[in-house]
């Protein structure tokens, strides 16, 4: 993911070339920030993955929390997702997308958890076909 | 060298697809010679193949639309006719024959006539409609067509070379595991559906980019016409929903080339997986189709009407209502899979709801038509048509939404009958309409009215003659897609809904007609003022057809109904507004990348379909080549002189001062 980061930061710097040297050089600082804090999550899931200072079960809510943070530095720092007004359509279409991507996961977790209901529990059928 | 292709490929023993197939073969190859020793080709090439002109593309989509809702039709027409003959009797279609004829049925309806149809009309209406000069990305839009086509080329392929999928027209497993369909027919549908579908997701990005970026000066949201809202929904929906499709096909491809158990019934796959996904993508998928032809009708029902779209707000509030609710309404196709009662309780009460949404439209269009003075033209009847054709279906589908009916109705004619009269009564007539609306502005002569008119009642009333007795047979308890049966009751009504296709065929026989004769006669129905019927939008503030650039200068938009607002400024004036002042254009230049890149797609799929690899190679290689040399373009633009644009101009303004002061005068 580090990796990853890096292209993205090298990527924009390139893209950049030629704007104003102040402007250039407040970019770099967010992208090291970026980069510290991409780095900084990355570490910490490595971390948290053999850790045993928190309860066991908890590692793949924490896991997943740290990835979500990821997304999040990804998209502030080298996405440059902001609340600025020319980013309207951005955040917006990041809300449609969550909604989306949320009722389709959600509704299909909830369908296939469900669709056991109307059958008979299992030792049950297995009495019968004995 | 060949993977699984050879001789047997081609169905020898079955006279139906050889002969169809070798007709539409030598048809091909007669246009192409026809087109060549005509001295065409260059023609060809340069103002259509390699546009990147969104009306031009806009026409292609929707010349491959028309191609293949008649090659859907003809499966039509061999369904209805084999369920006339196979009342204790095996017809004339063998099983394994009609179950492809039915697969293919739907899946070029939907896929290859409605889409191309209805994103063909976005393109070319969208952007005039926006006052602007082209969509955002201009060559992507061309990629997206030439992907489209290659779909439809490799399903079209599959009548002469193998076979088409017998799972339906949406490939459930198992039956579509490879266990149980061993040959290429799947494997057709699959890839040819990928290869689409990333096509339309590209437009989907073009489209939502051009609406949200590039608009005239002074078009702000609540200005855009009611199409281009429905469009931008439609596109919405396209983004969000077609990844869903891709990324399901993709492990039912998995599942099938590199043995994978995603919907495999051992291993621990689900079936049940597969239907879930799958309408996650297909029930939003019917809302990409219906969406823009609400948008269509608001269109048409304003403009026929002589008066501003009713509750225009409220219009756009339901479009993106329906656009976000149609996601959460997908498990009413598989109500019968087994979930308990709160989950069906639960999509069941969201599937009436979205209703209302659509009740909101139908009200708007009714009250547009209040107080209106109403001209009858022929897009305008198929508005008609559609509002009381759709409610009634709609009707059904509130029936069809309650749980415990659907226990009763799932998969019967019943279902059958409801989605033809949602799809039919309101896609296919939107898009009818649509193409009688804008065929003016596309080609400056209007389509004549009398076998317009004529089409229309003929569709109509054989659409009616078809499909309600469909409701009745699917009562009586008969399931969709037999191909025969032994039950007395249904037989009567299957041969009236054979005689209905007889009258649809006539309705097709008038449009196809009423094309040649407008053509032929294209010289007295000229449009020469560029605003046929009095319209409100701005595709009429342009000449007919449109110049390359589309606006000499961008409309200044003041109103939500822009062009309305300038032409009430020039009656009470008695004069067009000022000279405008003209500035060089800079316009796109065209690319041969569609077209070279469908081309690459068009052997990468037939050669995974084959399993020959060494194709899929050189077709990958080829694809990203061409690629590589497109991004290495230096000039992407060309300059109109100021001088060209005025002289085009010149002559547009002068048709309209002379249509101004004619109408002062009487």
């Amino acid at each position: 993911m580090t990796m990853e980061a890096d292209r993205h930061g090298l990527e924009h710097e390139e893209d950049d070339k030629g704007g104003a040297s102040d402007e250039h050089s407040a970019h770099v600082g967010t992208y090291v920030l970026g980069l510290a804090l991409a780095t900084l999550l990355t570490i910490a899931s490595f971390w948290v993955a053999k850790t045993h200072l928190i309860y066991d079960p908890g590692i793949p809510m924490a896991l997943a929390t740290l990835a979500v943070a990821q997304m999040g530095i990804h998209l502030v720092f080298f996405l440059h997702l902001t609340t600025a007004p020319d980013n309207t359509n951005n955040i917006l279409a990041l809300a449609f997308g969550l909604l989306i991507v949320g009722l389709v996961i959600f509704g299909s977790v909830w369908i296939m958890g469900h669709l056991n209901h109307n059958l008979m529990p299992m030792p049950q059928l297995m009495q019968m076909q004995r | 060298m060949f993977g699984k292709l050879g001789w047997d490929a081609i169905p020898l023993d079955q006279p139906i697809p050889l002969i169809a197939g070798a007709v539409v073969m030598l048809l091909g190859l007669g246009m192409i010679v026809w087109v060549i020793a005509k001295g065409w080709f260059p023609y060809l090439w340069k103002e259509w193949i390699t546009s990147v002109d969104h009306k031009h593309i806009g026409i292609m989509y929707v010349l491959l639309g028309l191609l293949m809702l008649v090659r859907g039709f003809i499966d039509a027409i061999m369904m209805r006719a084999q369920q006339a003959m196979a009342f204790h009797a095996g017809g004339y279609l063998p099983p394994e024959h009609y179950d492809q004829v039915f697969s293919a049925h739907g899946t070029i309806m939907v896929l290859f006539a409605a889409m191309p149809l209805v994103i063909g009309i976005m393109n070319f209406v969208v952007p005039l409609q926006l006052g602007v000069r082209d969509v955002a990305f201009p060559t992507l839009n061309s990629v997206s067509f030439w992907l489209t086509a290659t779909g439809a080329l490799l399903v079209n392929v599959s009548l002469l070379i193998g076979e088409f999928a017998r799972t339906g027209w949406l490939p459930y497993p198992p039956l579509s595991e490879l266990r149980y369909s061993p040959g290429v027919g799947v494997d057709y549908y699959l890839w040819a559906v990928q290869i689409s579908g990333v096509g339309t997701l590209l437009t989907g990005i073009n489209f939502v980019t051009t609406i949200l970026k590039i608009r005239a000066p002074g078009m702000t949201y609540l200005r855009m016409p009611m199409f281009c809202w429905t469009a931008l929904a439609s596109c919405l929906l396209i983004l969000a929903a077609f990844p869903v499709l891709t990324a399901t096909l993709a492990m039912l491809t998995l599942d099938r080339y590199l043995g994978f158990h995603f919907f495999t019934n051992e291993a621990g796959g689900n079936a049940m997986m597969f239907m879930n996904l799958i309408w996650a993508w297909g029930h939003p998928e019917v809302y990409i189709l219906v969406l823009p032809a609400f948008g269509i009708y608001s269109e048409v029902i304003s403009t026929f009407s002589s008066k501003p779209l009713f509750g225009y707000r409220s219009m756009v509030a339901a479009t993106l209502f329906i656009c976000i609710v149609s996601f959460c309404t997908w498990l009413h196709h598989f109500f019968t899979m087994g979930a308990g009662g709160d989950v069906n309780a639960a999509f069941g009460i969201s599937t009436s709801i979205i209703a209302v949404g659509t009740g909101v439209k139908m009200y708007n269009w009714l009250f547009t038509m209040y107080g209106g003075r109403i001209r009858f033209t022929t897009p305008m009847l198929w508005s008609l048509g559609f509002m009381t054709t759709f409610v009634i279906g709609g009707l059904t589908g509130v029936l069809l939404a309650v749980p415990p009916a659907d226990f009763l109705l799932h998969n019967s004619m019943f279902l059958v009958a409801h989605f033809h009269h949602v799809i039919i009564g309101g896609v296919v007539f939107a898009l009818l309409a649509g193409i009688e609306y804008w065929w003016p502005k596309a080609f400056g002569y209007r389509l004549d009215e009398r076998w317009g008119k004529a089409a229309f009642w003929f569709g109509l009333v054989g659409f009616y003659v078809t499909f309600m007795p469909m409701y009745v047979v699917g009562i009586l308890g008969m399931t969709r897609r037999l191909q025969h049966y032994d039950v007395a009751d249904w037989y009567p009504w299957l041969l009236v809904s054979a005689v209905g296709i007889l009258i649809l065929m006539g309705g097709a026989a008038c449009q196809i007609t009423q094309l040649v004769v407008s053509f032929l006669r294209r010289h007295e129905l000229r449009d020469t003022t560029g605003d046929p019927w009095d319209g409100r939008s701005l595709e009429w503030a342009t000449a007919s057809p449109p110049p390359v650039f589309n606006f000499a200068v961008l409309p200044q938009v003041q109103d939500a109904e822009a062009y309305w607002d300038v032409k009430r400024r020039a009656r009470e004036a008695e004069e067009l507004g000022g000279q405008p002042h003209y500035a060089p254009v800079e316009m796109p230049r065209n690319s041969p990348t569609g077209f070279v890149c469908a081309f690459f797609a068009t052997l990468i799929g037939f050669a995974l379909i084959w399993h020959i690899w060494w194709l899929m190679i050189v077709g990958l290689v080829g694809a990203y080549a061409t690629f590589v040399v497109f991004a290495w373009r230096d000039v992407p633009e060309y300059v109109i002189p100021a001088e060209e644009v005025e002289r085009i101009d010149r002559a547009d303004r002068q048709a309209r001062q002379e249509a101004l002061s004619g109408a002062v005068t009487t």
